[in-house]
């Protein structure tokens, strides 16, 4: 039977955790998890809730960052003037995973530890270079979004580890643009079949900075800065834009699941970091 | 026997919109479900299941569990076998075939084996963990085709071929007709298994008083789960009481007999009463749309004439007969569509499978066929270089044509139901400027479904003394508002108001009678039978005035809900006060309706004759747009129609009507029921997809199409536009793309693949 604990502090937390290493699961949310646990895949000894951790909860614009703490809702992620603001494609992520019904209890933390593949929220932070704070027993430390996640459903999370806050850098002076495209192959409130997400920094009309992350096509989110290298320093037109497109798709190596074989995903691949980049391109 | 002249004048209390008698609970959440049912001193059940798709049972360790707190009893088939207050065991609706608790062998991946029964949920799920049960695997099948080859695993030792079903129907002379053909056009069509997902799961909670087994259930066959489990326990039936509150859904899902046998078993043996609530992920394993496969030719002359037809319906049934070796039967004599063929020849089968028992599922047996007869004439209008829509007019069955089954067909309205799809979305008009890389079209099709017959339905009406009217009906309330459609009927048969009419929910030991809430019959046939109990109620109250008043019948009239003298109005006195006079409490009257055995269904090998008392209609026009990159689909506009006769409630069968377009939508594009090693691999509904309101098409329309005459007979339409839906879109997507999907779903990848190989060809 499983036990339910309510720390008061993170340092309670982080205890309970450490207690019981194999048997003990962080609960947000519950949005994953109690699903998780409903099917049987997961049977923890010990739910130690972060319902009473208050602090972990909130967003604010500090010097050259967002700081979201981790158990903000992907809902109040979603209608931040503060994030709208300053990350619109996180905005944009946050307010197309499931359902509204979820994404007023999923937190962005949670969505983070769980390490889903097939969801939306990774693949704009590890694009953004978002980082995040870590607490353990003994120490914190702070792990780029794009090393937390190492694989199907694992992080580099140890047993007694919380995340507490989600840092986003923000643009400095350049004229930053992002997009978040989440293309769905079954029902509208599907996970994505592919989710790709771009966010370009000009300068006179030129790339200064650009990366494209593809989310759910993989075990992690798919990164590969040297494709992106050509289009530094060049105006984001359609040839660019179409190269791209076309090296993402022939260097990721999609997996296959009830939304699309991998052949599938590599064409829809292509389509959507296309369609993301134009996007950004235009004015 | 006195003849009253003077029947009640129409109170206007039908086609009017009156709300649902349980509207307000609705809304605040107040109604009470069977999941809300509870009664003093119950247990909980959890069922262990089958990983395997077809194993022995060589062991079951209860040990374990039945240490554990809280534990009652751990049941295992032996355990109903062995006792000999249950001395039929096996229940099934078409065959006996299926146990409560698996004995000596497993036949799905899902199957029952053992029963926790405990204090609480939370020791029932904890225990079930600890039940170990050893399996010795053997071959399975999960294919019908593989099912009838010579070799293939046995299911049911008593059935060696697999048979679960098997039809054929010959009219005219196929090969003459093949012979007189211009063109021949043939193809396949299949369609995948799926579930229904009524919101609440089935439920059910047994209680036994010495001989008295009282049974309350989620099911849309209370009288029939009566009969079976009284069969059962060898009991008089009026030793079994079955109750249902309104169905938190139903959809096919909670017809014929489910979980109740496994729950009035244990509750017998445990001694206690014992209620079990599935899980989402087992109420996938409890029931699934028959998945098919189905071949049709068609010989065609040049100027799109039918002359011939030769169809092939292959179904896999699953583990337990449940209605297959019926329902192969009813798609059989729907397979046709509403189309004049001269000549035709079916042959409709099922076979055992080591999957999810079938079972209905809104539209059965209408929906696959559906969507290969309308695919398919489609083909042959592109075949011939025809519009869809004329090549149907050409061929649709008209009043007084003979159909497949030599039956004459009478109030057939197929073609003013294509006209009227057609203009709803709008087929002629040019078509707007497409944006870039999306291509458009318009589809539709037009079906036809037979009724359940033969079948019956009974009711009580009783007026009390103080006038209020109530109605004793075995019907269903599933969310269709069934309770509130028949209250009206009972009032315009009474010539009362709705307001003083209630229809209780179902309770064997005082509602009679009624076949099933299912195949769009409760309208039609519990209103039939509330209109001939009204009446013989409004004769023997006409009986009692007329004798309280010192009038002759024929001096006597009804007006809303009292009698008078007809000649002057005066002498007025309410049905209450006549009651009361008369020194009774209430009166009552039964009707019955009992529909004729049509007769088609005798010989097995040859169907001909009457297969339904009257015949469904409906149709559905969509259109569509598909993203070439993408193949995606999207249902930009739908407009459905169905031929309703008469209307009873106008918001509730537009409902119907739409909640149909919505409903088929799903196995249209992205449902399905995934399977792997023989295990349904998506039993939650984060995998299983259903559409959301995000697909619902952004204009969505729908008519009821009904008769001049103020007295037609009722059409039942919980059906009629959801099996239009997918050949509809289908067409659609073909018109677009020049890409035939002939295997549902119409997935996105799916119409990718097709327009990447008609590119090639094209190259």
């Amino acid at each position: 039977m499983t036990r339910f604990v309510e720390p008061l502090t993170i340092e309670e937390a982080c205890s309970a955790l450490a207690a019981d290493p194999w048997g003990a699961k962080a609960l947000a949310g519950g949005t994953a998890l109690v699903l998780m646990m409903r099917q049987g895949l997961v049977n923890p000894k010990t739910l130690v809730s972060l319902g009473a951790l208050q602090h972990l909860r909130g967003i604010e614009a500090e010097d050259g960052f967002i700081r979201i703490g981790a158990r903000t809702t992907l809902n109040e992620v979603a209608v931040s003037p503060i994030v709208s603001a300053l990350s619109p494609s996180l905005a944009a992520a946050c307010s197309l995973v499931g359902n509204i019904r979820i994404r007023n209890l999923a937190t962005l933390g949670g969505n983070l530890a769980e390490a889903d593949y097939a969801s939306d929220p990774p693949s704009v932070l590890v694009g953004m270079d978002a980082t995040c704070i870590v607490q353990g027993s003994s120490a914190q430390r702070i792990v780029p979004v794009g090393e937390l996640i190492t694989g199907f459903y694992s992080t580099s999370l140890a047993p007694d580890e919380i995340i507490t806050a989600v840092l986003l850098p923000v643009a400095g002076d350049a004229h930053r643009r992002s997009s978040y495209k989440k293309y769905v192959s079954r029902s509208s409130e599907d996970r994505p079949c592919v989710g790709v997400a771009v966010m370009a920094d000009f300068n006179a009309g030129v790339v200064a900075h650009l990366s494209v992350v593809v989310g759910a096509v993989a075990e992690v989110p798919q990164r590969f800065d040297e494709l992106v290298t050509p289009a530094i320093g060049r105006p984001l037109d359609q040839q660019t834009v179409s190269e791209i497109a076309g090296a993402y798709a022939a260097a990721i190596d999609p997996m296959e699941d009830a939304r699309g074989s991998a052949w599938y995903r590599r064409q829809v691949t292509e389509v959507f970091i296309r369609r993301a980049l134009e996007e950004v391109a235009s004015p | 026997m006195t003849s009253i002249n003077m029947t009640p004048q129409p109170t206007g209390a039908v086609g009017v919109d009156h709300p649902m008698q349980d509207a307000v609970d609705r809304v605040v959440g107040s109604i009470r479900f069977t999941i809300d049912h509870e009664v003093g001193g119950m247990a909980h059940a959890r069922v262990i299941r089958s990983p395997f798709p077809h194993a022995r049972l060589t062991g079951i360790d209860v040990k374990g569990a039945l240490a554990l707190p809280g534990v009652l009893a751990v049941l295992t088939g032996e355990d109903i076998v062995g006792d000999e207050r249950i001395p039929n065991p096996c229940f099934g609706v078409a065959r006996r075939d299926q146990w409560p608790l698996a004995v000596g062998k497993v036949r799905y991946a899902g199957d029952p084996v053992a029963l926790v029964v405990a204090d609480t949920e939370r020791h029932a799920d904890a225990a079930a963990i600890a039940v170990r049960v050893d399996y010795d695997e053997l071959p399975y099948v999960v294919d019908a085709a593989e099912a009838a080859r010579e070799g293939a695993p046995v299911i049911h030792e008593e059935w060696p071929r697999n048979e679960c079903g098997s039809w054929a129907l010959h009219h005219g002379d196929v090969e003459e007709g093949f012979a007189q053909a211009d063109r021949i056009v043939e193809s396949v069509y299949t369609s995948p298994s799926a579930n229904p997902v009524p919101l609440e799961p089935h439920v059910a909670v047994a209680q036994w008083n010495d001989q008295l087994l009282q049974v309350w259930s989620s099911t849309q066959w209370p009288s029939i789960v009566r009969r079976e489990l009284a069969h059962m326990f060898g009991l008089a039936e009026h030793l079994v009481e079955v109750r249902t509150y309104p169905l938190g859904g139903g959809f096919g899902a909670k017809g014929q007999v489910k979980i109740e046998p496994l729950v009035a078993s244990a509750a017998r043996i445990v001694g206690v009463p014992v209620r079990l609530e599935l899980d989402r992920d087992e109420v996938f394993l409890t029931v699934a749309k028959h998945p098919a496969t189905i071949r049709v030719k068609s010989g065609v002359k040049r100027d799109g004439t039918f002359v011939a037809r030769d169809m092939e319906l292959v179904y896999a049934a699953g583990a337990y007969a449940v209605t297959s070796p019926s329902g192969t039967g009813n798609a059989l004599v729907r397979a046709p569509g509403p189309y004049r063929i001269p000549n035709i020849r079916i042959t409709s089968q099922a076979y055992y499978t080591n999957t999810v028992p079938g079972g209905s599922f809104r539209g059965a047996f209408t929906n696959q066929v559906a969507f290969a007869y309308e695919s398919h004439v489609d083909e042959i209008a592109s075949e011939l270089g025809m519009d869809p829509m004329m090549l149907r007019m050409k061929n649709l069955l008209r009043d007084g044509d003979t159909y497949a089954t030599g039956e004459a067909m009478h109030d057939v309205h197929f073609e003013e139901l294509v006209v009227n799809v057609a203009e709803g979305i709008g087929w002629d008009e040019a078509q707007p400027p497409m944006a870039p890389g999306r291509l458009r079209a318009k589809g539709l099709a037009v079906i036809l479904k037979s009724t359940p017959t033969p079948s019956r339905s009974e009711a009580r009406v009783e007026i009390g003394g103080d006038g209020h009217v109530t109605v004793y009906s075995s019907a269903v309330d599933m969310g269709q508002g069934a309770s509130s459609t028949l209250a009206q009927l009972a009032a315009e048969f009474l010539g009362v108001r709705y307001a003083d009419v209630r229809v209780v929910d179902p309770d064997t030991s005082t509602t009679p009678f009624d076949t099933m809430t299912a195949g769009s019959r409760t309208t039609f046939s519990s209103g039939s039978a509330i209109r001939q109990a009204c009446a013989a109620l409004i004769e023997a109250i006409g009986e009692l005035g007329a004798d309280q008043l010192g009038l002759s019948p024929a001096e006597l009239a009804h007006d809303e809900g009292h009698v008078v003298a007809a000649m002057d109005g005066s002498h007025r006195r309410s049905y209450g006060e006549v009651i009361v006079a008369a020194g009774l409490s209430s009166l009552s009257r039964e009707g019955v309706f009992q529909s004729e055995s049509g007769g088609a269904f005798k010989d097995p090998l040859d169907v001909k004759g009457m297969a339904s008392i009257h015949w469904h209609q409906g149709a559905a026009a969509v259109e569509i747009e598909v993203d070439i990159e993408t193949g995606r689909v999207i249902v930009l506009r739908c407009h459905g129609a169905s031929w309703a006769g008469r209307i009873v409630n106008p918001t509730r069968v537009r409902q119907q009507n739409e909640g149909n377009i919505i409903f088929g939508i799903g196995p249209a594009l992205f449902e399905q029921l995934e399977m792997e090693s023989g295990q349904v691999i998506n039993p939650n509904m984060s995998d299983y997809m259903i559409p959301s309101i995000l697909d619902v098409p952004e204009h969505m329309t729908s008519t009821a199409l009904v008769s001049s005459e103020a007295d037609a007979e009722l059409h039942g339409v919980g059906e009629m536009t959801i099996p239009a839906v997918a050949p509809a879109i289908a067409n659609a997507v073909f018109r677009a793309t020049g890409v035939r999907i002939r295997d549902l779903p119409l997935t996105a990848e799916r119409v990718l693949r097709g327009l990447r190989s008609v590119e090639g060809k094209d190259r």
